[in-house]
């Protein structure tokens, strides 16, 4: 597993898809939040053994509408659960994270929005902690932090 | 060029007028400050002020050009030795895109750019600063959203072609791209 995360409009995607050298192939899959494709569990139905999950802080934000903050942690760190045993299942399966950060502003008036900040940040951690990789992307530039 | 960046009051213009006062002294070129602060109201004239004083009280002289938009237009008056320090990128943005009947789309970037590489074949070594604001809740306001867009793309183009980037942190700078000497 591989987390990415950076400021919005930082090249996050740009990045990646350099590093992985994906362009112009198909043996991967591209799984977006920003072109409202479904949170993803079962990630032995796309076929194919490179996934990228883009957008997971809107993910995040769809799962604190149908659950309160502890159990939409709880259901993400299910998800990295569940992918860690299908990337363990064979050797070329990979599964790359990108999540934009969002933890730097002033405490949103909103509630709604202080609870997506805060569960973002949860689930990044989580993330992060079960990822072998963590690259942080500022404007186009990677640093590898973990 | 050099890109600086870093939050409100991280001393990222300090840091700058310290860089660019080094370079001057190894270019024997003249010290320039670009302000893009429109002098809208008392706070943004006391913000001016004081950075005229501070910049009055270093030893060394700078030269103010007050240029909120279009700053292209400014190379004509500089050298191959000089030293420009643009501050900052986020409010030049902002006179660019709220100038009554400006559309932001993709010729404004570009103009924004052409407007850099006017100033940059003009002088010694062009210091840009700007702000970190892209990590916060992106809100769901178009404008704020475009505007945010817009300094992206402008950051990363600006760090593909500078030759150094640094993120000031708490007043350290730390080297993003490229070597210290």
């Amino acid at each position: 597993m591989h987390f990415i995360t950076g400021g919005a409009f930082n090249g996050k995607k740009s990045w990646v898809k350099k590093h992985y050298q994906i362009e112009g192939h198909s043996h991967y899959q591209w799984v977006s939040a920003y072109q409202q494709d479904p949170l993803p569990f079962d990630l032995s139905t796309f076929g194919k053994q490179l996934l990228f999950l883009e957008g997971i802080e809107q993910w995040i934000k769809g799962l604190l509408l149908e659950m309160d903050m502890d159990e939409s942690r709880r259901s993400w760190h299910e998800r990295l659960v569940k992918w860690q045993r299908w990337e363990d299942k064979n050797r070329l399966n990979r599964i790359i994270l990108i999540g934009t950060d969002i933890s730097k502003g002033i405490v949103p008036l909103e509630k709604t929005e202080r609870t997506w900040r805060d569960v973002t940040g949860w689930c990044y951690q989580d993330s992060a902690e079960k990822a072998e990789r963590v690259d942080l992307v500022w404007y186009g530039i990677n640093q590898r932090i973990k | 060029m050099i890109f600086i960046t870093g939050g409100v009051r991280s001393g990222k213009s300090n840091f700058a007028e310290k860089i660019a006062t080094e370079k001057s002294i190894a270019s024997n070129g003249k010290l320039n400050y670009i302000a893009t602060g429109l002098r809208s109201d008392l706070e943004m004239e006391r913000r001016i002020e004081k950075h005229e004083r501070d910049r009055q009280h270093s030893n060394q002289f700078w030269k103010t050009w007050e240029q909120p938009r279009n700053i292209g237009k400014l190379a004509e008056n500089f050298t191959a030795s000089d030293i420009l320090l643009l501050d900052c990128l986020t409010t030049l943005l902002n006179n660019e895109l709220f100038y009554p009947d400006t559309h932001p789309d993709d010729r404004l970037i570009d103009s924004i750019i052409d407007g850099i590489g006017q100033l940059r074949e003009n002088c010694h070594t062009l210091i840009i600063v700007s702000n970190e604001i892209l990590n916060e809740p992106i809100q769901d306001n178009e404008l704020v959203l475009t505007y945010k867009k817009t300094l992206g793309i402008l950051h990363q183009y600006i760090v593909s072609t500078a030759n150094q980037a640094f993120l000031v942190e708490s007043g350290v700078p730390i080297l993003m791209k490229g070597v210290t000497k």
